[in-house]
């Protein structure tokens, strides 16, 4: 499989979740596990462009696919929007839910760029919060929204500037 | 020999040890003498807003939190870590009969087993030390741990479990707590009564109040336990290592309160306990005191090898601290103008099985319940018993949420049957600058009214009522 961009593989037991993939032979230990059976969303991480419960998918259901999780999201030159805009909003305190509620953000902002309140709410809905709520962290989102329009705003017109250059 | 100064004998040394303090004399000379506190307070006056009310600030931490970086006990790992599972009672009431751990131990990967026998000081807790680590022979409550299993795998752990034999013999249980405090009702902690703690405020005459009034409410108001799920479950790793020096990574919030529990409950002196408080993933008070860490410390102290254990969602409702239940019956007096002339409170609070902080929380619940009201008559009782349930503790607000929705209530029947804004009652009632409280504190800088009056304007109350 593809994780964060690199080829992985391991050879696990057959009842090994992707989740204990990541977290015990990948040492991934971003995504967290908080519940076991997919309640919370600590453990979320992005499948072929889709947020999943990465405790309720074997890992051999993951076999050749792409997975992202959270130590994939920045570079090694800067953060990703949605990281900066959480940081900047207040978003995270203990930070436990974090990392899976970025991801959820992450592939609701891959589909829409301009996403309603509602939209982001429920895009957060599988993501359970006990210390910072859920205020600050649509704010962060919509941050997040505006930073990357903004960002592929730029992009375009470099591109056309390109374009017309002689 | 110095006059001032001898040697010890051994039956003295002990005694030397308990006395010794923070003693200015013992300090190094290379630290500083102590500065005193600064003279000039860092506090802003009363009614005076610091200049940091107002702004956003961001945490020093979340940087790291948003890369996945963080690394709470679950994220780590050593060499040759094994994984612990508690076997929890699943039986509210019972005495052991007998445990057999033979075939668990029989099991490949299976490391070490423990039972409460083998644990020094099978006891612990911040207040009354009431708590085994390993039930034995009572269980209490059905998410007492009754054995516990160090594996190489979690699973292995959890399949040793099963193979964990118990035999119990079913003891009457109690379950209500009204109920607990009758005489004739079954002990947790025979023979003690179940009432535990017990806290009486007493202010003015509280017969003479209800005399002057003109209308008397009565009320029974209770609420639930709740348990604080917070995200991270409880967890922790224990390493004893070959020089007898236990290091334990714990989520602990009191980490010098835990220390002194675990050298009490392992008989290690606390110089040989280090326990590092790592990063929490929410507490909320739920994470206040010891629960696994001296089972699996003994664990550790079998296998020569660390040991991590992670509770389970589940066990996380069962066997770890909740919010207290109360039930509150209200007496209130009132002029028919709504002002209060008396109030007579009566709290039950169901602790559970075990202490815990709930002699805190007994407390604070009882001194805040009359509410921030100026009533001149007030007597308030709170008891907290033993039930077998799972035990009650801190949880934010200390029993101070329960009672604030039990005097705001019935605030609002009385504002009701009196055909007075809800508003206006507490306007009439609440506290002023200089007011004292049912326990006689003077209460400085208080802005009740003013707060109630603004965010009557900003909600747009007028409109409303």
């Amino acid at each position: 499989m593809i994780v964060n961009g690199q080829v992985r593989g391991a050879s696990v037991p057959p009842e090994t979740t992707l989740l204990q993939l990541l977290r015990d032979n990948f040492n991934l230990t971003g995504a967290k596990l908080g519940c076991d059976v997919g309640d919370c969303g600590a453990c979320t991480v992005i499948v072929d462009g889709q947020a999943v419960n990465s405790c309720l998918m074997l890992a051999g259901q993951a076999e050749g696919r792409q997975i992202l999780t959270i130590e994939g999201l920045a570079s090694r030159e800067r953060l990703h929007p949605i990281q900066t805009a959480f940081e900047n909003s207040g978003a995270l305190q203990c930070g436990f839910c974090g990392p899976g509620v970025l991801l959820s953000a992450k592939a609701l902002l891959d589909e829409n760029l301009n996403p309603s309140t509602q939209e982001i709410r429920d895009a957060l809905s599988g993501n359970l919060c006990r210390c910072t709520g859920y205020t600050k962290m649509i704010e962060a989102v919509q941050d997040a929204a505006r930073l990357l329009r903004e960002e592929s705003r730029t992009q375009l017109t470099h591109a056309r500037t390109e374009a017309t250059a002689p | 020999m110095n006059e001032h100064s001898r040697v010890l004998e051994r039956d003295e040394l002990e005694i030397a040890e308990t006395l010794r303090s923070p003693d200015v004399d013992l300090r190094l000379p290379a630290v500083l003498p102590r500065e005193p506190y600064p003279i000039e307070p860092l506090t802003p006056d009363a009614r005076q807003q610091t200049r940091a009310v107002g702004q956003r600030a961001t945490r020093s931490d979340a940087r790291l939190h948003g890369l996945g970086q963080t690394k709470y006990i679950d994220d780590l790992s050593f060499p040759g870590m094994l994984y612990a599972r508690i076997k929890r009672a699943g039986i509210a009431s019972a005495r052991i009969k007998r445990i057999d751990t033979s075939a668990a131990e029989a099991m490949p990967g299976v490391m070490a087993v423990l039972t409460g026998k083998e644990i020094p000081t099978n006891s612990f807790g911040p207040t009354f030390q009431d708590q085994p680590v390993l039930a034995d022979p009572i269980v209490r409550h059905a998410g007492d741990g009754v054995a516990a299993v160090a594996a190489v795998t979690e699973q292995i752990a959890n399949e040793a479990l099963a193979k964990i034999v118990v035999e119990y013999e079913p003891l009457p249980a109690v379950l209500d707590p009204v109920a607990a405090m009758r005489e004739d009702s079954p002990k947790v902690h025979a023979p003690n009564s179940n009432i535990y703690a017990t806290k009486v405020v007493r202010k003015g005459d509280i017969e003479k109040g209800f005399a002057e009034s003109d209308r008397i409410f009565e009320a029974r108001f209770s609420t639930q336990m709740i348990e604080h799920v917070s995200l991270e479950p409880h967890a922790a790793i224990a390493d004893w290592d070959a020089n007898g020096r236990l290091t334990i990574w714990a989520t602990i919030g009191r980490i010098t309160l835990a220390r002194a529990d675990m050298a009490r409950t392992l008989k290690l002196p606390m110089s040989r306990i280090r326990i590092i408080g790592t990063i929490v993933g929410g507490n909320f008070g739920g994470k206040n005191e010891i629960s696994q860490e001296p089972a699996l410390a003994l664990l550790s102290k079998k296998t020569g090898r660390p040991v991590k254990g992670v509770f389970t969602r589940g066990e996380e409702f069962t066997a770890t601290t909740t919010r207290h239940p109360i039930i509150m019956d209200y007496k209130t007096g009132v002029s028919n103008k709504g002002r209060i002339l008396a109030r007579q409170i009566r709290l039950v609070l169901d602790g559970g099985a075990y202490c815990s902080w709930s002699a805190t929380t007994l407390g604070k619940a009882c001194i805040l319940s009359p509410g921030p009201y100026k009533i001149d008559n007030v007597l308030a009782e709170a008891f907290v018993v033993y039930t077998n349930k799972t035990m009650t503790g801190a949880m934010r607000g200390f029993g101070a949420p329960q009672v604030c929705f039990a005097y705001e209530s019935q605030m609002d029947d009385i504002a009701k049957a009196l055909g007075i804004d809800p508003l206006e009652i507490r306007l009439l009632n609440a506290f002023d600058e200089g007011s004292s409280s049912p326990t006689g504190q003077v209460l400085h800088s208080v802005v009740v009214k003013e707060s109630l009056r603004k965010a009557a304007d900003r909600f747009g109350w007028e409109p409303r009522s």
